[in-house]
């Protein structure tokens, strides 16, 4: 069986858990025999052993390069800055277009591949992708799986949805054989909210790389040494991961106890507005801004934490509570996220609950025991939550996707 | 000659509310949800009366009077009682008119449905002591046969009863320690001679309470006739079959739906259709039959799980660290002698709360989240935990002011005593006793007059001119 697959981004390069998914998910079909034609919009490097296509590749379009990297997580009308060409100095044409026009050429683009290459079946990942996908189909008559690892609805945390990208989605759902999300909680917004038959939606939940991280240096160690307990978020900084809500929960905490400090690991576009939060409630000494931190120094501050808060208003996945359980910190997560249906071993919040969200904080800093607990039978938990299983559960709804197509 | 000897259980506990790390020092009612939710004691005990209690105890009460030899056993825990008291008192007369037909016999308990006994036994026999109270003064009978709470049994638990003059005591017929015995005979415990165990039939009992009503079971829908059978074919081969069950297998485990109350209407006939079968409540059982043998029980066995012991309740960290919390505050909280706190502690034990904080099946969820009112175990342990946090500071300040009281007496002694400073004063009142040993039956010294009287009796013995002659001559 051979698919052909579209995606945004792709390990190595540094980027959030979209790639991260592909990765897990391409591995896992490649080793079970599935070949996997991977198209990115862009050429880059790539980890792993599935086929790369790049859409960028002079032989198949116009556009020599583009510099820019396209990141997954804008609005519609987000400028990307994309050399379009050389003038005859050699000096390179810089033309802006809207991520839109961008997710349009690639669709272009995949409709091209799609008539040169041999596949069986076509998948999709994210909205980016939806266009090409939905391209492929129409020039090949293969059958096609999009992907949803977020929608409009989970970006704008329910206000303001971009109408661009909800088009898109709505549209390319419906042209779609079958569409997957990564949690129950994003099949209920494709349902409800883009008007997809539930029958035509499948859930795939993400998986975990379970491994035993090393033990590294402690960080913050004089905060430790001063008897403070730490709470971490990490994270985009946007209006979908409710750090808002987040800053009033720290609020009610250190009313408490003061000796409690809250560090924010991330960079987005609501900081400032964060930043401005903090101060107007009085919150200086206890809300630290890190920046955003990668790798070593995050798996540090994971390993430091006392507790990871995860306060998204609308989190399709999350992968993050999965990561700092493997560095031995527990997570409160809220009820609007996928990783809730899946992780027992957390604790659970809605995400406008603040007093409850304290009180959470507050109980699992008080009594060790319940931290202990959740870190301990939460590995076991993660063990069963491979990018395997994944794979397993995506290859049969490609073989009932070509029953239905041959017969 | 078969006899049947059927027992239910008759529990509800109190609920733990969401009661959050800000109410600590807030708040001291930890019962007293009133939301909609299944954390509302009133509301459940009111839900489960309809769907259970009254159809239940209406058609007992028709077959006592239709069956001249129709007989059975309830065991009640003392907070169902107060329950059924504050919320639902035609409930509690309804009970009262079954045990009034004197065919019906109440089992000894312990008031709060705790695991006392493995954590404290004088915390323990305090428990079983107020039960034996309130069934009295409900009821006008005294318990003569014992089973502990989720049917916890143990060699020492068999021994105590029989030292506490129980005739029987109840426990599950576990193959691992029957081997090949059969469960339809009375038992000796090691070591006792006097009292005998009554083994229940799991088998039997669980058709009933566990798969009367599941559809995938191949014996589904099972009628009376065919459960009578099932009994009958025990002839020859027992004396006793014991079945038993939670009160609550009649409506609310097992739903109208299931033709539950259906099966219980016609099965005393259905038993009794065959010449040589009868009931008998347990003490007619222990008073019927000799011993077959021994029943030796090391380790905690109980009604529970496949594993038949007690991991439901204590078998993960944040279990342990709740339960053995609660018994560390023992010596403290006695020392209080306040009622409101010594009451609140001990509803705290009741083994319910560590249940829901049971995480043994979160993978594959069933019966642990149909019994949690809680959304997860660590909601139930939070909830727990903070409870547990106010009643500890309620503890420490009550005992605070206590010492503060006594220590303002000790001046004002000192102050009466000056005269006779060479007076060798070494031998402690009976009231400074009981504050270093617990009282075994506390609830009468309790009330605050008697309080009041133990520190003016004392401070009277202080001073010299009114010691009896009597008090002299101990003292020397």
């Amino acid at each position: 069986m051979r698919v052909l697959t579209f995606g945004w981004e792709f390990p190595p390069q540094q980027n959030g858990g979209l790639g991260v998914a592909c990765y897990g998910l391409t591995r896992e079909l490649l080793r079970d025999g599935v070949e996997v034609i991977f198209v990115l919009p862009k050429t880059q490097e790539t980890a792993g052993d599935a086929r790369f296509l790049f859409a960028d590749d002079e032989r198949l379009i116009k556009v020599l390069r583009t510099d820019v990297s396209i990141k997954p997580y804008m609005q519609g009308d987000s400028i990307v800055n994309v050399i379009v060409g050389y003038d005859s100095e050699g000096k390179p044409i810089i033309r802006s277009r809207t991520i839109i026009e961008e997710a349009h050429r690639f669709a272009h683009q995949a409709s091209l591949i799609a008539q040169t290459e041999e596949f069986d079946v076509i998948h999709a990942h994210d909205w980016t992708s939806y266009l090409a996908g939905v391209a492929a189909k129409v020039a090949s008559g293969k059958p096609l799986i999009l992907h949803v690892h977020a929608t409009s609805y989970d970006q704008a945390a329910g206000n303001n949805v971009d109408p661009a990208i909800y088009k898109i989605e709505k549209e390319c759902f419906a042209m779609a054989d079958k569409v997957v999300t990564v949690s129950q909680f994003t099949k209920n917004i494709v349902v409800n909210k883009h008007f997809t038959p539930a029958e035509k939606v499948e859930v795939v939940y993400n998986g975990c790389n379970m491994y035993v991280p090393p033990q590294l240096p402690p960080t913050l160690a004089e905060l430790k040494r001063q008897g403070k307990k730490i709470v971490l978020y990490h994270g985009r900084i946007s209006i979908q991961k409710g750090v808002d809500h987040f800053i009033r929960a720290a609020r009610r905490v250190v009313d408490v106890d003061s000796d409690v400090v809250f560090i924010i690991s991330g960079s987005g576009d609501m900081l400032t507005q964060i930043i401005e939060q903090v101060g107007a409630a009085g919150l200086s000494d206890n809300v630290k801004f890190a920046g955003a931190l990668w790798d070593e120094e995050r798996d540090r501050m994971y390993q430091s934490a006392d507790l990871m808060v995860m306060p998204s208003v609308s989190e399709p996945f999350g992968l993050v509570p999965l990561e700092a359980l493997q560095h031995g910190t527990p997570s409160v997560v809220t009820k609007q996220s996928g990783v809730a249906e899946v992780l027992t071993h957390a604790l659970k919040v809605d995400f406008w609950d603040v007093e409850e969200m304290a009180n959470q904080i507050l109980a699992s800093l008080r009594y060790p025991v319940i931290r202990q607990q959740m870190v301990n039978e939460g590995r076991v938990q993660m063990r069963n939550m491979s990018w395997q299983i994944a794979a397993q559960k995506m290859q049969r709804l490609y073989r009932s996707l070509l029953q239905y197509v041959t017969t | 000659m078969l006899t049947v000897c059927p027992y239910f259980h008759v529990h509800q506990p109190y609920r733990v509310k969401k009661y959050r790390v800000f109410d600590i020092g807030n708040d001291t009612e930890y019962f007293n949800d009133s939301s909609e939710t299944d954390l509302n004691n009133r509301r459940i005990v009111e839900k489960v009366a309809n769907k259970s209690y009254r159809p239940t105890n209406k058609i007992l009460k028709e077959l006592l009077d239709k069956h001249p030899e129709f007989r059975f056993n309830l065991s009640f825990s003392g907070t169902v009682l107060d329950q059924f008291e504050a919320y639902t008192p035609d409930v509690l007369e309804s009970f009262q008119e079954l045990v009034a037909t004197g065919r019906v016999e109440i089992l000894a308990d312990t008031y709060h449905h705790s695991l006392a006994f493995f954590y404290s036994v004088p915390e323990f026999k305090r428990q079983v002591q107020k039960h034996e109270r309130r069934i009295k003064q409900l009821f006008g009978v005294k318990p003569r046969v014992f089973r502990n709470t989720e049917l916890s049994y143990r060699n020492d638990l068999a021994k105590w009863c029989e030292d506490n003059g129980y005739l029987g005591i109840m426990s599950e017929g576990w193959e691992k320690y029957l081997g090949w015995r059969s469960p339809n005979y009375l038992y000796n415990p090691p070591g006792c001679s006097k009292i005998k165990v009554l083994l229940k039939n799991y088998k039997l009992s669980d058709d009933i309470a566990f798969r009367f009503g599941n559809k995938e079971w191949p014996n589904y829908p099972l009628s009376a006739d065919t459960y009578a059978d099932w009994i009958h074919a025990h002839h020859g081969d027992g004396q006793t079959v014991n079945l038993f069950m939670d009160y609550e297998s009649f409506g609310e485990h097992q739903w109208e739906e299931t033709g539950i109350f259906e099966f219980l209407k016609v099965l005393p006939e259905m038993v009794m259709r065959h010449p040589d079968t009868s009931f008998k409540t347990a003490t007619e059982t222990v008073e019927a039959y000799d011993a077959a043998g021994v029943y030796d029980v090391p380790d905690i066995l109980t009604w529970a799980d496949t594993d038949r012991d007690l991991t439901a309740w204590i078998g993960n960290d944040i279990q342990r660290d709740a339960i053995e919390a609660t018994y560390k505050m023992e010596e403290e909280v006695m020392k209080t002698r306040k009622r409101d706190i010594i009451e609140n502690w001990r509803k705290l034990q009741t083994s319910d709360h560590f249940y829901y904080m049971c995480t043994k099946w979160s993978e594959d969820g069933d019966v642990h989240a149909y019994f949690s009112p809680y959304q997860s175990p660590y909601d139930a342990y939070i909830a727990f935990m903070n409870a547990l946090s106010d009643l500890q500071l309620r503890v420490r300040s009550a005992n605070m002011q206590r010492e503060e009281r006594e220590l303002e007496k000790k001046e004002s002694e000192r102050a009466l005593e000056k005269p006779q400073t060479d007076y060798p004063d070494v031998t402690p009142t009976p009231d400074e006793k009981e504050t270093h040993s617990i009282p075994e039956t506390p609830e009468p010294e309790l009330t605050p007059t008697s309080e009041k009287a133990g520190w003016w009796g004392k401070l009277i013995n202080k001073i010299p001119f009114f010691k009896s002659p009597q008090r002299e001559r101990t003292s020397s």
